[in-house]
């Protein structure tokens, strides 16, 4: 960690910043965030918005409490298909739009890693 | 008083420790206060921590898997045996409020440092304390606490309070197995759910049924009892500050009661406490809605938030509950304790705020908090140490004491956009915005304030935001500094961005200072 002093208008700061592989960390005024190198055909940024509503991933690392939707199942936008638990929290993984489910990669139980693909819609259209 | 004859170390010379993180940390700064020796019962996954290298000693329990560890009574009976402790002292959570753990303490010939078993059963089940609130006429929530555990009769019994119904976990606490109703349509899914969460975190699925009050005040209780029979409270806390039942700012003294409610209130807990023979520090909780107060659950152990009554009082609690132990405590006279100032803790959680509040796992790259007069840390984790997915994502408390609240409140804000985290997000935005809420600031927060202003698209926490022009200008400089590689010592580079006036002291835009 390398403490940086920031000066506004005479005013100081103090931030931080810290490397991590291609990922560099910034805290400052109490927020934290990164900034990751342009590494070409590499996944891109972290990003709250649901990127494609046929793939339910995990956001989290964490353990499959429960799959709630079983293959072949409809669901509709905003029904539980797997309940995920981590750091001792139960949270819910709900489907982004109606479909079927087309296939189920995990089981109750399993370890799984942020990221990870845990199921596939087939959308409705 | 206090001769060397009367000192605990003749009656506990080692005490060891049934927990980890920032707890642990705080049990041994109060052992070696006390000339006490401490030895860390711990998992495989926590070698790697503040408690860790602060023991004096340390015993590996098991793997990371809280049920092969932490929460087996019997590996961490036999780490104390083993390690020639003469106490253990459970902290908070995991075995803290099972009465077998403390029988079975005891059992073994060591001193449990907490409740008798007997109270602990009496009311830490919170089915058995609803019976004896009943007997000392503390006015209770109504709700369903039978042993019909079938999820059809629970519907049923939900369906026959009234949504909005509330499912808890009977051996339960810090939001885990908890869960609201909003309907019949929900009911039995939300069951399942607290079930499944009681038995993970706690190994029972009793659950029982309350009505949700939708806009009450979280004002709990401190309490201690010596080994003379004397209860006295220690004032309450306020902590309507939460999110899932989970607290996330605490304070001292609440802004909500007059002097008569909370000497009622104050009374009450004790009339509980003496009716359980209870021994220790505890916590009564209560949800006050319309100027009425109704008993929630007893915590038999020490509370997360116990610091911020700590402040307020000029007590060191878990000072006091070695001691107790150990006879040698006379628990203070009720008319000798007057609070002073206001005192707030804020938990700083491994998340991201802007994501719903996920957990955020990893190295901790960097951390430094801000001392400063009145300020206040307790944390686990240091520069170097791994945050894991396994345990509570808790990585520090953030303590305050001022004059008055507001000035807490200022004195919060500053110490919280000085405090630096690397390698992990942290909730402290979300905090800070909390803080800063009129709602929060003129003190009329109930526990619906977190869900009602701030809830998002991707759940509880902050709406994603661009970086402000002051960050960008942070965020260019910091990134040349770091490609510039070199000094990692903590040492500062003091910056100028592009347009500000120069300061004549500050000579070129960049030096070391």
């Amino acid at each position: 960690m390398k403490k940086i002093v920031f000066d506004d208008n005479g005013r100081k700061h103090v931030g931080a910043v810290a490397k991590q592989g291609s990922t560099t960390w910034f805290s400052f005024g109490g927020e934290v965030w990164t900034h990751e190198a342009e590494v070409r055909g590499r996944r891109g940024k972290v990003s709250a918005s649901a990127a494609d509503p046929s793939t339910i991933t995990a956001p989290m690392p964490g353990k499959i409490v429960k799959v709630v939707s079983e293959v072949g199942t409809s669901v509709k936008g905003g029904d539980v298909v797997i309940v995920m638990e981590a750091m001792k929290m139960e949270y819910t993984l709900k489907a982004a739009a109606d479909g079927v489910v087309k296939s189920v990669n995990c089981l109750a139980g399993d370890q799984v890693a942020l990221g990870a693909t845990l199921v596939l819609l087939e959308l409705k259209t | 008083m206090s001769t060397i004859s009367r000192s605990p170390a003749k009656r506990i010379q080692t005490i060891a420790i049934a927990n980890r993180g920032e707890v642990a940390v705080r049990i041994i700064h109060a052992c070696r206060e006390l000339g006490i020796r401490t030895v860390l019962l711990h998992s495989e996954a926590d070698v790697g921590t503040r408690a860790y290298r602060m023991a004096d000693n340390r015993v590996c329990i098991g793997p990371a898997a809280t049920a092969e560890s932490y929460l087996s009574i019997s590996k961490n009976v036999n780490g104390a045996l083993a390690a020639g402790a003469q106490a253990v002292h459970p902290g908070f959570g995991f075995l803290s409020e099972n009465a077998d753990f403390a029988e079975a303490v005891i059992q073994a010939g060591m001193i449990f440092i907490g409740p008798k078993p007997a109270s602990i059963r009496a009311v830490g089940d919170k089915i058995s304390a609803k019976k004896i609130v009943a007997a000392a006429k503390a006015p209770a929530v109504p709700g369903y606490m039978g042993d019909d555990q079938r999820i059809e009769n629970l519907v049923e019994e939900a369906t026959k309070i009234g949504f909005p119904v509330i499912v808890k976990a009977a051996a339960g606490g810090g939001g885990r197995g908890m869960k609201v109703i909003r309907s019949k349509a929900e009911a039995p899914e939300q069951i399942a759910s607290a079930q499944r969460e009681g038995l993970a975190a706690f190994g029972s699925a009793v659950v029982f049924l309350e009505k949700y009050l939708d806009r009450a005040k979280h004002i709990e209780f401190q309490i201690f009892g010596d080994s003379f029979g004397e209860v006295s409270y220690l004032f309450e806390r306020e902590c309507s500050v939460q999110r899932r039942h989970q607290k996330i700012i605490e304070e001292a003294l609440s802004p909500s009661l007059t002097p008569e409610l909370r000497r009622d209130m104050g009374e009450a807990a004790v009339r509980l406490a003496q009716s359980a023979n209870y021994e220790g520090a505890g916590t009564v909780e209560f949800l006050l809605q319309d100027g009425k107060f109704y008993f929630l659950e007893m915590n038999t152990r020490l509370q997360v938030e116990h610091p911020v009554t700590e402040m307020v009082l000029g007590v060191d609690l878990v000072k006091a509950q070695i001691l107790n132990a150990a006879r040698e405590f006379q628990v203070w006279a009720q008319e000798s304790l007057v609070a002073h100032g206001h005192a707030i803790e804020c938990r700083v959680y491994a998340e991201n705020p802007y994501l719903g509040g996920i957990p955020s796992t990893g190295k901790l790259l960097g951390v430094e908090w801000p001392e400063g007069p009145g300020r206040r840390f307790e944390t686990g984790f240091e520069a170097g140490d791994e945050i894991t997915p396994y345990y509570d994502p808790m990585i520090a408390k953030v303590i305050v004491w001022d004059e008055s609240r507001l000035r807490a409140i200022k004195k919060m804000n500053a110490t919280l956009a000085q405090s630096l985290v690397l390698g992990v997000h942290t909730n402290i935005p979300f905090v800070m915005a909390m803080l800063a809420h009129p709602e929060f600031v003129e003190g009329s927060m109930t526990t619906q304030f977190v869900g009602t202003h701030f809830t998002q698209e991707s759940g509880i926490g902050l709406a994603p935001r661009a970086r402000t022009e002051i960050e960008k200008q942070f965020e260019k400089i910091a990134l040349e500094s770091a490609d510039l590689g070199g000094d990692s010592n903590g040492r500062s580079l003091v910056h100028s961005p592009a347009g500000a006036i120069q300061k004549p002291w500050l000579g070129d835009a960049w030096r070391n200072v």
